[in-house]
């Protein structure tokens, strides 16, 4: 289509860019970092957006073949599952979360924390035996699976209904300003069978899709070169690259997606979604999430439900989503900001910049891209603890989110719910809940007098 | 969601980031601006809600006074169907906000129907209402759509079963209360979404300048037009490897695509200039104008025909798919001018301001 002009348009602007960076390096007064460069946060696949539809188009650099693959997906990402038999997207359930791929991904971005746990969401429990498979993963609870479906279509029974409860955690800044944090403490109820008192559970919410294709480019070197197991240089953070059972190629490879990195690859987590989350089955996961299970058979025979050309196509799609740019990156409170980011060491995990090697899909190769993430495993310490190994993840350990777009969130999605649940309420109780290796960085931002806190949230923001 | 547009205009975004962000005050448009959003977000949308709303209650009412063999009064249901999706249909050009944050949409609107659901939820014993239906896609406007007009567009009163009309009762007031929510969470003195453009590049906005404000604005007209062209005309149009596919039609027991379609266009057009039933306030139109009279007699021509092009298709959308290709073709042409006309003069003009 017309990807030369897009291509011109990047070009005139990085030049608009320097134009005036100039400027505004003539008159700063105070050491801090430039952050000119980060303005194309996912290299030539980044947007200009402002909008509700910051994270819901199409890289700008994809070739015409490719642009079209993501258009196809785009259809599939948005289509409603009925119950089978039907002449179009067929095979919903028995069991499932939701019945369409955005419902828990609205507008390509965060799920909130329902207000009703049990009306269809983007909220959900993974469960498992204590223990690990011998391949590392975790040990399914018997006619429950990993995954809890708490709906099901007309007829049949869910496995179980979410139920939560939360607690109070004070939490003072130096300053005296308090914030009280909602620890959320869950359960699952009205099972359809007796649930194990053992098992464990752990709650997930839908996480925004765009610059997956970017994070799965970047190379597996790159990402080890940040491990720090042992914590050899003694900065107290010691990141774990996790290594998972990859359905697709049926080996274990480096795990870069989901809460826990539990998943190498976009493709086999658009799988799993559809037959986790919507009970379609594909030819990654031809099982249906129910097989043997009183609720779980629909008696038709029709696996794999979902054609092989959707399934790359949304996967496809997932991959290509723009990276919407950052805002006021050369505002002085912006900059600052930045400044604080990296001095109480958010930065350590955050990681700003990355760059991306070789990639099937050209526009995505080759890129120098700006996620704010290391894609390694974290101890969050207890207070987020699902203590719910996961492949290398232990019952501490999280993989640190990108941050980018974050600042939209509140524009894109109309909430700012933030962590694997849905726990924190804006920015500054995800900082809160930060613990184990991020103590140390939570603690220096609790000693930050109210100017410098605003200006750190102001950075975030602008991502 | 959304087709590969917004690559015209961003520079100025990179501009916007260079000047002072407190230059809202000194923008010589800021109150045409405010003006525009004002009356956008109030007489236009929230007042399309309006429309929805009432006219779902008046639905409801007619399904409640809809009995088996009542011929008149299934006509009455199904004029009621048809007058409260004209203004869900003209919504479609501002699908953000309640609507999307609150899941709205897939309640009002999901596609395609549950046929399987819904017939184990009439043969159960459960008594149908409004909240059994609630965390169910089995619900909305074409769940209704099937029952009063069928598989084939053909049904009678007399057809209608006990069950079928409870459950069609429990589906228009669970219609009515999505509406309703829908309408509050723009209504100033409920949810007051409208404030976020009303006092866009204000704090507790969620729009940090009016013109980024503005852009939500045409983006969601450009999204829809290219909706209609590329999805709701394209996929009945040439769906099956390029012949038609009529399954894929989304009112096809109504036959009320067209007048669909032609909803999705107005409103386009409804934002673009300001107007909403009788009243013609500030819209786009008029910053247009004031910077480029070409451009904005070139979209309003463009909205004009597009129309045009889509009531031109004769009889019915199912039949003119299979049999009248070239005037649907035509109608597409029209809408995809439409679009590019939107994104390659709109776009870049708001995001230079």
């Amino acid at each position: 289509m017309n990807s030369p002009l897009k291509y011109f348009a990047c070009l005139v602007l990085t030049a608009l860019f320097f134009s005036c960076s100039d400027n505004e390096s003539e008159s700063a007064y105070e050491d801090l970092p430039s952050l000119n460069d980060r303005l194309m946060a996912g290299g030539e696949t980044t947007v200009f957006l402002t909008s509700s539809n910051s994270f819901s188009t199409p890289a700008p650099n994809l070739s015409a073949s490719d642009l079209s693959d993501h258009l196809a997906g785009d259809v599939d990402f948005e289509a409603i599952f009925v119950t089978a038999p039907a002449s179009i997207n067929q095979g919903l359930g028995t069991i499932f979360n939701n019945s369409s791929c955005v419902s828990c991904h609205p507008r390509d971005g965060r799920a909130a924390f329902p207000t009703n746990l049990n009306a269809k969401s983007g909220f959900f429990f993974r469960v498992s035996l204590p223990g690990q498979l011998e391949n590392g993963g975790s040990i399914p609870v018997p006619g429950f699976g990993t995954q809890i479906q708490n709906q099901a279509i007309f007829g049949y029974q869910p496995e179980g209904k979410f139920q939560v409860t939360f607690q109070d955690v004070v939490e003072v800044f130096a300053d005296g300003t308090q914030v009280i944090l909602k620890k959320p403490n869950y359960s699952l109820i009205d099972t359809y069978i007796p649930f194990p008192g053992n098992a464990l559970i752990s709650p997930r919410i839908g996480s925004p899709v765009f610059g997956l294709g970017l994070l799965e480019a970047i190379t597996e070197e790159d990402i080890l070169q940040n491990q720090d197991i042992y914590d050899v240089n003694a900065d107290g953070i010691s990141g774990k690259a996790n290594y998972v059972f990859d359905a697709v190629s049926g080996t274990i490879q480096l795990g870069r997606f989901g809460w826990k990195a539990n998943t190498a690859t976009i493709l086999e987590q658009c799988a799993g979604a559809y037959n986790g989350d919507m009970g379609i089955t594909s030819y990654l996961k031809p099982i249906e999430t129910g097989f043997g299970q009183t609720n779980g058979e629909d008696g038709l025979g029709d696996d794999p439900e979902l054609p092989d050309a959707i399934l790359h196509q949304v996967a496809a799609y997932c991959k290509t989503l723009a990276v919407p740019a950052p805002r006021n990156l050369t505002h002085q409170t912006v900059r600052r900001g930045a400044k604080i980011f990296e001095e109480i060491q958010c930065a350590k995990c955050h990681i700003p910049k990355m760059k991306t090697g070789h990639a099937s899909i050209s526009a995505l190769a080759n890129q120098t891209i700006f996620p704010y993430s290391d894609l390694l495993l974290h101890d969050m310490g207890e207070g987020l603890a699902d203590h719910r190994p996961d492949f290398l993840a232990d019952g501490n350990e999280w993989k640190t989110r990108p941050l980018w777009g974050i600042g939209l969130t509140q524009v894109v999605n109309g909430h700012t719910h933030f962590l694997h649940d849905g726990r924190a309420k804006n920015i500054t109780e995800a900082i809160l809940w930060h613990g184990g290796e991020a103590l140390s960085a939570k603690n220096k931002f609790k000693q930050l007098p109210a100017q410098d806190r605003a200006a750190l949230l102001e950075f975030i923001n602008s991502l | 969601m959304k087709t590969n547009l917004f690559i015209f205009g961003f520079t100025s975004l990179l501009l916007a980031s260079c000047s002072n962000n407190d230059s809202e005050t000194a923008n010589p448009d800021s109150a045409l601006n405010k003006e525009i959003l004002t009356n956008t977000s109030v007489n236009v949308i929230t007042a399309t809600y309006s429309e929805l709303y009432n006219n779902s209650v008046a639905l409801t009412t007619a399904c409640q006074n809809l009995s088996i063999g009542d011929e008149a009064e299934l006509t009455a249901v199904k004029n009621a169907w048809v007058a409260t999706r004209a203004p869900w249909e003209k919504s479609e050009g501002f699908l953000y906000g309640p609507v999307d944050t609150e899941g709205i949409d897939p309640a009002i609107d999901s596609w395609p129907v549950d046929v399987n659901a819904i017939n184990n939820i009439l043969n159960s014993s459960q008594a149908i209402t409004s909240t059994l239906l609630e965390n169910d896609d089995a619900r909305g406007f074409h769940t209704i759509e099937y029952f009063i007009w069928g598989l084939s567009g053909n049904k009678t009163a007399s057809e209608l079963t006990t069950r079928e009309l409870e459950y069609l009762v429990a589906a228009a007031q669970n219609l009515q209360s999505k509406t309703q929510q829908l309408y509050y969470g723009w209504l100033q003195s409920q949810g007051n979404f409208a404030n976020n453009f009303v006092n866009a590049g204000q704090s507790g906005s969620i729009y940090t300048s009016q013109k980024d404000a503005l852009l939500e604005l045409v983006e969601g007209i450009i999204i829809i037009s290219d909706e209609v062209a590329t999805g709701k005309i394209e996929t009945p149009l040439n769906g099956n490897n390029g012949a038609a596919s009529p399954q894929d039609e989304e009112s096809r027991f109504s036959n009320n695509s067209k007048l669909d379609f032609a909803n999705n266009i107005r409103s386009i057009q409804n934002i673009y200039l300001g107007d909403f039933a009788s009243i013609e306030g500030k819209g786009l139109t008029d910053l247009v104008a004031s910077k480029n009279a070409t451009t904005d007699a070139n979209i309003k021509a463009k909205i004009t025909e597009a129309i045009s092009a889509i009531e031109a298709i004769p009889g019915t959308f199912t039949d003119a798919i299979f049999n009248h290709r070239s005037a649907v073709q035509n109608a597409q042409q029209k809408v995809a001018e439409l679009k590019v006309v939107l994104e390659s003069q709109l776009q870049p003009l708001i995001s230079n301001l």
